[in-house]
C-alpha cells in the first residue's frame, strides 16, 4: 500500500519537498495543505512590482495550482492545518483529521510587528500575501506620503521601489545606515544616496515610538524620536520569524535562534517529520551557529533536500555560506558569509584585502566600478567573508562564486592568481575579485617584512 | 533539553548578538560617510558596559569552546572540511618572505 505524505505549506520549501518527492516516487500519495488561494509565485518580485519595474502581479507566477493536479499533488487551498497529532499520525484542517505517514513542515514565517502603540491600525502594510499586495498597490495610486519602517533588505527594496513610483517616502530605522545588520559602513553612502536619487528621506538612528490613529482606526502619522511623520500608509518591514507555532504545539524542538532545529537532511526530532524552508534554523559554515530567515532559493534546496530523503535518496544539505545579493535604488550591493561588522561583533579574526575594478573592460560603454572586499582567516589566509557593490552588474555573480569558494576553502591566495574572462562587453583585463586580493597579499608582506626587519 | 531552556538560549543569544551588532556598529562607522549614532534608548546596561567589553577580551578560540560547550552550535551537521585538495601555489617570487 503506497504512503502518504502531507505537506504543510504552499512556499518554495513546501512545493519543492512536494513536488520532488513525488517525481522521484510516483507511488507516494502526495497532499499540499496551504492557507492561501495562491501557490508558486515569487513574494520577492513584489517590491519592483509596486516600483513599476516589472509591470503586473500575474507576472509573478512561476506555475497554477492545476499544474500542480495534473503532476499528481492532491492540492488543498485555502486550508489552514490547526493541529498536529503526531502520535496518531494526522493533522486537523477544517475540523476533518488527514493521516499521514511522512510529514513535512513549512510553515514559512510571519513579519515581526512593531511593539509600539497603534501597530494595529489599519495601513498598516506586510509585504508577504500576493492578493493583499495587489490590493495595496491599487490603493498607492491615491497616495501621496508613505512611512516604510525597517531598513532591512525587504524595506530598502520596497522604499526603494515607492520612491521610483514617485511617492514621498520617509525611510525610518533605529541603526546608524541602511541595511546596518548585514552591511558594512563604507557601504552606507553609495546606498543611502542611490536611495536618496529616488526621492527617499533617509532617516537612520530614529526609532518608531507609536503609530497616530485619525480617529477612525487608520494611521495618519508615525511617531518617531525624531518628531512625527504624515502618512497615507506605513511598510513595516521588520525581521522575519519563523513560524513555529503549529511545529511547537505538535512537540518538534527549536534551536537557539528560534527555528526548527533538523538536521543536514531536514529531519526533526521526531520521527517521519521533516521542516524546510523560513521556518528552520541552519548552520552557518563559519561559525556552526544556527541562523535563520535566509533566502527562497535557500527554502527551495533544503525543501528538495527533504524530499531526497523521504524517497530514500539520502541528499545532505551543508552549511550555509549565504551569498546574498540585492538593489538599493539603482545601486547593487552583495556578499558573502559575514562582513566586518559581523565579523566584529561575534568576535572573528580577519585580515582584509580591498581593491576596485570594472565590471567590463574600461573602455566599454557602460564600464562600472566595483568595489571588493575580502575577509580572510589570519594564518590560512582561508576567504571567511567579503562585501561587494556596484552601480553596475556583476556583483552577484561574484558573490556565488565567493562562497562557493569559501565552502571549499580557497585563500586569499587562490584568488590573487584566479584565471579570469577577459571580454570588453562582459569583463575587464583585471578582475576585480583578483585585484582586492593581491592587494590584501601585498599588505600582508609588507607587514611580515616590516616584522622580519 | 527542555523547551524553558531552548527559549532561554534563544533569547540570551538574541540579547548578546544584539549588544555585540550595537557595539561593532559604533567602533566601525567612524567617520564612515552617511551614517549617524544607533538610536539608543539606554537599556541594557548590563549588556553594553559588562557583557560586550568582556566578550571582546575574549579570544576567538576560546569563545568557540564556550559556545560549543554552551551548545549553541547546530547538532546533526557535519562541519565543513575547507579542505579540498592543496590549492594552487604562487610562483616563489611572489610567496611570502
Amino acid at each position: 500500500m503506497s504512503q502518504r505524505l502531507i505537506v504543510i505549506g504552499g512556499g518554495g520549501a513546501g512545493t519543492a519537498a512536494a513536488t520532488i518527492a513525488k517525481r522521484f516516487d510516483p507511488d507516494l500519495k502526495v497532499t499540499v495543505f496551504t492557507e492561501f488561494p495562491d501557490i508558486a509565485y515569487s513574494p520577492c518580485g513584489m517590491p519592483f512590482v509596486h516600483g513599476k519595474e516589472i509591470p503586473k502581479f500575474e507576472d509573478l507566477f512561476l506555475s497554477t495550482v492545476e499544474r500542480y493536479r495534473e503532476d499528481g499533488l492532491d492540492m488543498r487551498m485555502e486550508t489552514a492545518v490547526t493541529d498536529i497529532d503526531l502520535d496518531r499520525g494526522t493533522v486537523t484542517a477544517r475540523n476533518t483529521h488527514e493521516g499521514f505517514d511522512k510529514l513535512v513542515i513549512a510553515t514559512g514565517f510571519t513579519w515581526q510587528k512593531p511593539d509600539v502603540p497603534g501597530a494595529n491600525l489599519d495601513g498598516l502594510h506586510y509585504v508577504k500575501d500576493i492578493r493583499a499586495a495587489a490590493e495595496f498597490d491599487k490603493r498607492l495610486d491615491s497616495y501621496k506620503r508613505v512611512v516604510v519602517h525597517g531598513a532591512t533588505p525587504l524595506g530598502v527594496e520596497m522604499a526603494g521601489g515607492l520612491g521610483r513610483r514617485g511617492l514621498q517616502v520617509d525611510f525610518v530605522d533605529e541603526g546608524p545606515w541602511a541595511l546596518s545588520e548585514v552591511l558594512d559602513p563604507d557601504v552606507a553612502e553609495p546606498v543611502h544616496k542611490a536611495l536618496s536619487d529616488r526621492g527617499v528621506t533617509i532617516r537612520m538612528g530614529t526609532k518608531v515610538q507609536g503609530f497616530v490613529d485619525d480617529g477612525n482606526g487608520r494611521v495618519k502619522a508615525v511617531q518617531t524620536s525624531d518628531g512625527e511623520l504624515e502618512c497615507d500608509a506605513v511598510v513595516v518591514c521588520l525581521n522575519k520569524l519563523p513560524n513555529t507555532d503549529l511545529a511547537t504545539a505538535a512537540g518538534i524542538k527549536l534551536g537557539t535562534s528560534g527555528g526548527v532545529a533538523v538536521d543536514e537532511h531536514m529531519r526533526t526530532n521526531k520521527d517521519g517529520v521533516w521542516a524546510a524552508g523560513d521556518i528552520i534554523e541552519v548552520p552557518h559554515g563559519l561559525t556552526m551557529l544556527p541562523i535563520h530567515g535566509l533566502t527562497g532559493a535557500h527554502a527551495y534546496a533544503q525543501g528538495r533536500t527533504a524530499a531526497f530523503d523521504i524517497v530514500g535518496r539520502g541528499a545532505r544539505y551543508d552549511p550555509v555560506w549565504i551569498p546574498w545579493g540585492m538593489h538599493a535604488g539603482d545601486y547593487t550591493v552583495g556578499g558573502f558569509s559575514i562582513g566586518e561588522s559581523l565579523a566584529s561583533s561575534i568576535g572573528v579574526p580577519y585580515v582584509l584585502a580591498k581593491g576596485v575594478g570594472v565590471n567590463k573592460a574600461r573602455y566599454y560603454p557602460g564600464a562600472q566600478r566595483i568595489h571588493v572586499k575580502l575577509l580572510a582567516e589570519p594564518g590560512t589566509l582561508k576567504l571567511i567573508g567579503g562585501q561587494l557593490h556596484s552601480a553596475g552588474t556583476g556583483v552577484k555573480e561574484r558573490c556565488d562564486f565567493l562562497a562557493f569558494a569559501a565552502k571549499r576553502g580557497a585563500t586569499l591566495e587562490d584568488i590573487a592568481y584566479m584565471e579570469n574572462i577577459y571580454s570588453p562587453p562582459i569583463g575587464a583585463l583585471f578582475e576585480p575579485m583578483a585585484i582586492a586580493a593581491q592587494n590584501g597579499l601585498n599588505e600582508l608582506y609588507k607587514l611580515e617584512r616590516a616584522a622580519a626587519v | 533539553m527542555s523547551s524553558g531552556l531552548v527559549e532561554l538560549q534563544a533569547r540570551l543569544r538574541d540579547r548578546a548578538e544584539h549588544h555585540l551588532r550595537m557595539d561593532a556598529m559604533r567602533r566601525l562607522r567612524g567617520d564612515a560617510p552617511a551614517t549617524v549614532e544607533p538610536y539608543d534608548d539606554h537599556r541594557g546596561l548590563f549588556w553594553r558596559y559588562l557583557f560586550v567589553p568582556l566578550y571582546r577580551r575574549i579570544p576567538w578560540e576560546i569563545k568557540q569552546r564556550a559556545i560549543k560547550a554552551g551548545r549553541m552550535t547546530a547538532s546533526g551537521w557535519t562541519p565543513p572540511s575547507r579542505e579540498p585538495s592543496r590549492p594552487w601555489q604562487p610562483p616563489d617570487a611572489l610567496k611570502r618572505p
